[in-house]
Parts: C-alpha cells; structure tokens; sequence
C-alpha cells in the first residue's frame, strides 16, 4: 500500500504538470488541467495544515515580538484556510482531516495517516524554482514594465485578459477586474466596465486557457531573446521573480508576506528552497502558472 | 491491424473504435488523424457458425494537422470519436472529428465502370474528333472493387475548446458535438451553423469548477441527451424545454463516500464516458477506478457498481506521477445489455455479466491471442501471497492499456484496442 507520499513532491509535480501543459501539441487541456489545479489545493490545504499544527506545537517561549509576528501568521494562515475553501471550485465536498494518498485505511485506525512529515520532505531540486519563474512566461515586454515596481508596496498591477468567445477584454488591476469595451484597448474602459474584488492572492483560478494571444492587437507582444539578453537575464529574472510575487500576492498581499518572513525578496530567491516554502505558505507559485496559461 | 515489434509509432495510437450499426463495418481512428475501416467477410457456406473474419477495407486520411495562426495553437490530427450514422442508401456515412473539426465521410464501392465513350479514350484522353465516324452507347463493365472515401461535409469553427464526443440523434439528421464547455446541435446537411445548446462556461473563468466530459443522445428519444461532467455527475437534458439546456432535467450523481476521501478524489471521479444501453432504459458510466450502470428513472445512485480495478487506488500517487490517472476509458454495451466492458491495464479488458453477476478479466496481446485460441482468465493478486497464474500489481505494465473497446451489435463479437493494435475476438461456436 502507498502510504509514502510527499505533499510538497505532489505539489512539484503538479507545478510540472501544468508548466509542461503549456508546450504540449494541441494546446493547453482545459479537463487536466483544472483536475490538477484540484491536487494542487488538496495538497496545499494539507501542507498548510500540517505547517501550521507544526507552528502551534513548537516555540514554548518566544518574546512579544516573535509572539506577535507569530499570531499575525496564525491569522494570515487561517485567513489561508477560509480562502481555500472558497477556492475557485467551490469544493464542498467533506475535508478530511486525514489527507492520504487513496489507500484504504484499516477500520479502526487513528485518524492520523501515516505519511511523511512535511517539514521534513526533501529538498527541493534548484529545478523546481523554474517552475514559478518561467521565463516563457513573462516574456512580453510591456508586462514586465508594468512589474518593475518598487518594493516592496505593489502598484498597478496589471493582467490583461481576452476572452475567446467574447473578444472583451479584461484587465485585472490591484485585485479589481476591468472588462474593457473592445479588444483595441487594454487600459480600463469608464463605461460598460463591470468591477469584482478579486479575492486574495491564493483564490485559485483556471483563466481561459485560450486568452494570451502575444500577436494580437495591443495585447503585448513575445519579445525575441536576444544574446544580450542572456546576460541581463538574471537580473531580470529577479525582477521578475519579484514581480511574479508581487502581482499575484495582490494589494496588500507583499507587504504582508515580508511582514511574515522579516526578510528582503532578494534573500528569498538566492534560496529556492526557501522560495518554494514561501510559495506553499503564499500559494503564488502555482497561481501564478495557472494564471500564465 | 498494428505493428509486430514494440517500437510504437505515436501516429499509429489507435484512438477510437466504432462498430456500424450492422456490425458489418468497424472503424478505427488514429493520432495521426487516419480512419481504417475493416469489413466482416460473408459467412462461410462450409462453416456457417463461424463468423467471418474482418479484413481492411477502406484507409484514408481524414484530419490533418492544423495550426491556428490567431491563438499560436496547434491543432492536432488525432481522431477523438467515429460516429456512423444509419445506413440510408449503398454508400455509408460517419461522421470523424478531431479537436477542433468534425467531417462528414461518405464511403462508397465502385465495381463497375463505364467504358466505351465517344469522345474519351479509355485513359480519358479526347479522341480526335475527325476520327470519330461512329456513335456507340457506353456500358458499364465490371471493375475490380475499389473503395472511396470522400469527405461530404466539413464542421468548423463551432469549438472554441476541445472536442470530445459526437453522437448522432435517432432522427438521422441532426448530432450533437461537446468540448469542454459547450455543446452544439448540427444538422448534418448543414456546416455554417450549428445551435448552442448547452454551454457551462462561467462569466468568470476563475470560477470554473467542471468541464463536459462526454455528451450523447438517446438512442431512441431525439429529443433527449445526456452530458457527463468532471465532477462525476451526468445531466439528463430534454431539448423541448428551451432552447438552451443549461438547466437540466434530471441531474445523476452519487454522493462520495468520505472514507475514500484523497488528494485525487476530484480526478478519479471523473466521467471518462457515457453509453446509453440500447434500449434506453439504462445508461453506463466509466470514471477511473468503476462502471457505473444508472436507471434514468432513479437520479441519487447507480444500481449497479463495478470495480474494474480497485487495486489501483493504493497506487493513485504513482499514476498521477505518471499521468495514467489522466487516462479516459471508455466503455460499452453488449448487443442486449447484458453484458457491459471496458479496458483497463496490462493490456487487460473487463467484462460485467449484469445478468450472471460474474465478471471476467481477458487479455489482449499476441502471445495469448493465437487465431482460434480461446481466451484464458486473468487475475490480478491483491493479496500478499500470489496464486499461480496470477499477475501482481507491481508488474502490471501501465503502458499498455486499453482506453477503448466495442461490441457488435447483433453478435458476441468485440473489438479491443490496445495501443496500436486491434483485436477482434468473438464468442467460441458451440
């Protein structure tokens, strides 16, 4: 029986998935991907789960300071958990206090499944973080403009969305959605404008697999790489990588996740380890792949 | 049909098998966008118990690849579903479709040909005309048989999403085609339009919560139709009530047992398929790990379950690993619904005896598929201690499965579809 599984093994997989989906002939499945957008927030609920029991049993003594920062987490995470449920799927179904990885428990087990602690989980290969900060992503140049913010308080953050079917236009600005009137523009419309608060960073969401047309109209344009481009590559990525948290952490989001971790973003990605942890706490790694399509 | 050596061409991927409504004729679609079909040979006078075999008779390309310029998307050639419509006249009609596009095939015999024109040669050149002193009638004589395919009809542009199922309404005129999101009502005589007639998209695309799996009319309402959906429910929709189905009319579903709650619980309860039995009184559902046979009189539960392959859901973090969790099986009826199939692994297929309530574990591979051979039983240990002739769960092979089946619909004759091989077996004469 394969009780051995690895919550944030699944996690990386699932962020492959999704990340291999992207170059696979015939385009992105829509059926396979939102399932694996489903693993991903089961497992995410657990490792949260399970980080959080972790924080709650150890630290006996902390000062005030390291209490405070503690409860600001412990709130923020279970602000993490409601957001989960309001996931995008609006999952009903009974959440177990036991994630397993589907075997069959034997009647009369305790509730708690054996299975590989989660703090312990093997690091994470330095391949993982290109998962998170693909370049292919966000290789068009306007949108990367519009990422290199000031840190850390994030200001117009922009996605732009076109709808296939309907040819609108939307553009997400600082959690706000923006449906413009007409694909020629990407800049919010006064009228025939709808806008919905967009929930926190973390609501998960399957955006129309079919919308970034890089050769279309205003939409930006896929820039060439370029040899120079190569050696700017990692500052940019950086940036990048900064952005990518910025914009899906959302307004307000970043200041809380440097509140949480009392450190600088450069830190975080000079260790993906690290940065892959942050992600499982943020849940931007795998949004923000999601998002990409 | 397929090659002998392991090296598996992925254009060669059999990806669809459909039995005629005679029986007569079997198609096959594959990745590379090719249709085979194979023709039953008349019985033998000498031997009129055994059925005659089946053997090529038309191959043609019916998709080629695509690439949409506006979206930078490649559109691939595999054939998703093959669909016959009834026979109506000589020539026979089914309908192919790939992701994006469904044609209209209409394949017709030529035996005959006419000879003897006035102004052509035989090779179809024009004669002189100053040569021409006499007027005869040309006669048709007899040809050696040949075959043609032609496309008479192509459906485009009506998808945005991937397509799945096509299903042809009992009126003979008009099918229905689903993607993921939408499905839409043709007439087959018609291309540039087609009536939405279900369509689950959200506004919001962040809300997305299921896809369309399957979708397929009733075999004998033409007004009714049924659609499959990734969470594992099944919408029963009567295209009387409006002319947008979004509201259904009977909704199946079966509430999930939380003892079996997993990471892969939403994956594994989705419909892969969706078969009405002939007589329309049932219909059958395939999700990963079970088939599911529902009264349409009865929306809370299945009457009947059928595990194919439980032993799997104590691997399901390896085969999400390797993406066979993602595999969709199909399913299918016996010719009187008394028996129902499906494939699993290992090149292993299933069948439920509903009446007998016996079940029956077969393999398909050359090995063990000598021509007149019987087809001896499989068993897959689950217990720690392996009786003889029976396979473990760690050496079954997750390469080789078989996503899609079909039975004959008179005879006890099935076609089963490893991954580029095709296997007709029938039942064994008495």
């Amino acid at each position: 029986m394969e009780c051995a599984f690895d919550a944030q093994k699944l996690i990386s997989i699932s962020l492959r998935k999704i990340q291999s989906s992207r170059t696979q002939r015939g385009g992105i499945k829509l059926h396979k991907n939102l399932l694996v957008t489903y693993v991903l927030r089961n497992a995410r609920q657990f490792y949260m789960s399970k980080n959080l029991s972790q924080t709650q049993r150890t630290h006996h003594y902390e000062d005030v300071a390291a209490v405070r920062e503690k409860q600001e987490y412990l709130e923020l995470s279970g602000s993490f958990t409601e957001l989960a449920d309001d996931f995008y799927c609006n999952f009903t179904g009974v959440e177990s206090d036991t994630w397993h990885c589907g075997a069959h428990q034997p009647i009369g087990q305790p509730a708690e499944v054996a299975h590989q602690d989660a703090s312990a989980c093997a690091m994470v290969s330095p391949s993982d973080s290109d998962l998170m900060v693909s370049e292919d992503c966000w290789s068009c140049a306007e949108i990367k403009s519009s990422w290199e913010l000031p840190i850390p308080n994030a200001q117009a953050n922009q996605k732009t969305v076109l709808d296939l079917d309907t040819h609108v236009v939307t553009t997400v600005t600082n959690g706000y959605f923006h449906s413009d009137c007409c694909a020629q523009s990407k800049q919010p419309q006064g009228a025939q404008c709808f806008s919905k608060k967009r929930k926190m960073d973390t609501s998960y969401h399957i955006v129309d697999p079919e919308f970034y047309l890089p050769d279309f109209g205003p939409v930006p344009c896929k820039r060439m790489r370029t040899d120079d481009d190569s050696h700017s590559d990692s500052e940019q990525l950086d940036s990048t990588n900064i952005s990518n948290l910025i914009s899906v952490l959302g307004s307000g989001g970043l200041s809380e996740f440097v509140s949480w971790q009392q450190t600088d973003l450069e830190q975080i990605f000079a260790s993906q380890t690290i940065c892959l942890k942050h992600t499982l706490l943020t849940g931007s790694g795998w949004t923000r792949a999601i998002e990409a399509f | 049909k397929g090659a002998i050596d392991d090296d598996v061409a992925e254009a060669d991927i059999i990806s669809t098998v459909e039995f005629n409504h005679s029986g007569e004729l079997l198609a096959t679609g594959d990745k590379g966008g090719r249709v085979v079909i194979f023709q039953q040979e008349p019985e033998s006078k000498n031997q009129p118990q055994c059925r005659g075999e089946y053997n090529v008779y038309s191959t043609f390309q019916s998709h080629e690849p695509e690439f949409d310029y506006l979206k930078s998307l490649e559109i691939e050639e595999k054939i998703n579903k093959i669909r016959w419509l009834p026979q109506k006249n000589a020539a026979q009609f089914l309908l192919s479709t790939n992701d994006k596009t469904i044609k209209l095939w209409k394949i017709s015999e030529r035996d005959k040909r006419p000879e003897g024109y006035n102004l052509k040669e035989e090779d179809g050149r024009y004669r002189d005309f100053n040569t021409i002193t006499t007027l005869r009638v040309p006669v048709f004589r007899p040809m050696d048989l040949m075959v043609e395919a032609s496309p008479r009809r192509v459906f485009a542009n009506a998808h945005t999403y991937h397509i799945n199922s096509i299903s042809v309404n009992s009126d003979c005129e008009t099918y229905l085609s689903a993607d993921d999101l939408r499905i839409n009502l043709w007439n087959v005589e018609i291309t540039d339009r087609s009536f939405n007639i279900v369509d689950i998209k959200p506004a919001n695309m962040e809300e997305l919560t299921e896809v369309i799996t399957a979708a397929e009319f009733h075999p004998n309402q033409c007004n009714t139709f049924v659609y499959s959906s990734s969470k594992g429910t099944i919408r029963l929709c009567d295209m009387r009530t409006s002319a947008l189905c979004d509201k259904h009319s009977k909704m199946f579903e079966e509430p999930e047992d939380p003892n079996n709650r997993s990471f892969f619980s939403e994956i594994i309860s989705s419909i892969s398929d969706v078969k009405f039995c002939h007589s329309g009184r049932y219909m059958m559902t395939r999700d990963y790990l079970s088939l599911k046979i529902w009264d349409l009189n009865m929306e809370t539960r299945p009457v009947e379950t059928y595990q194919v392959h439980e032993y799997l859901r104590s691997k399901l973090c390896s085969l999400y690993e390797n993406d066979c969790i993602f595999d969709k099986f199909e399913c299918c009826w016996n010719g009187n619904d008394s028996v129902v199939m499906t494939g699993s692994y290992n090149n292993f297929f299933r069948m439920f005896d509903r009446g007998y309530h016996q079940d029956l574990t077969l393999e398909a591979s050359r090995e063990n598929s000598k021509p007149r051979s019987v087809l001896k039983p499989r068993k897959v240990s689950t217990g720690g201690k392996r009786k003889k002739d029976e396979i473990s769960v760690d050496s079954l092979d997750f390469s080789k499965k078989i996503l899609h089946t079909a039975w004959h619909p008179l005879e006890n004759i099935i076609a089963v579809a490893t991954t580029n091989n095709l296997y007709i077996f029938q039942e064994k004469p008495n």
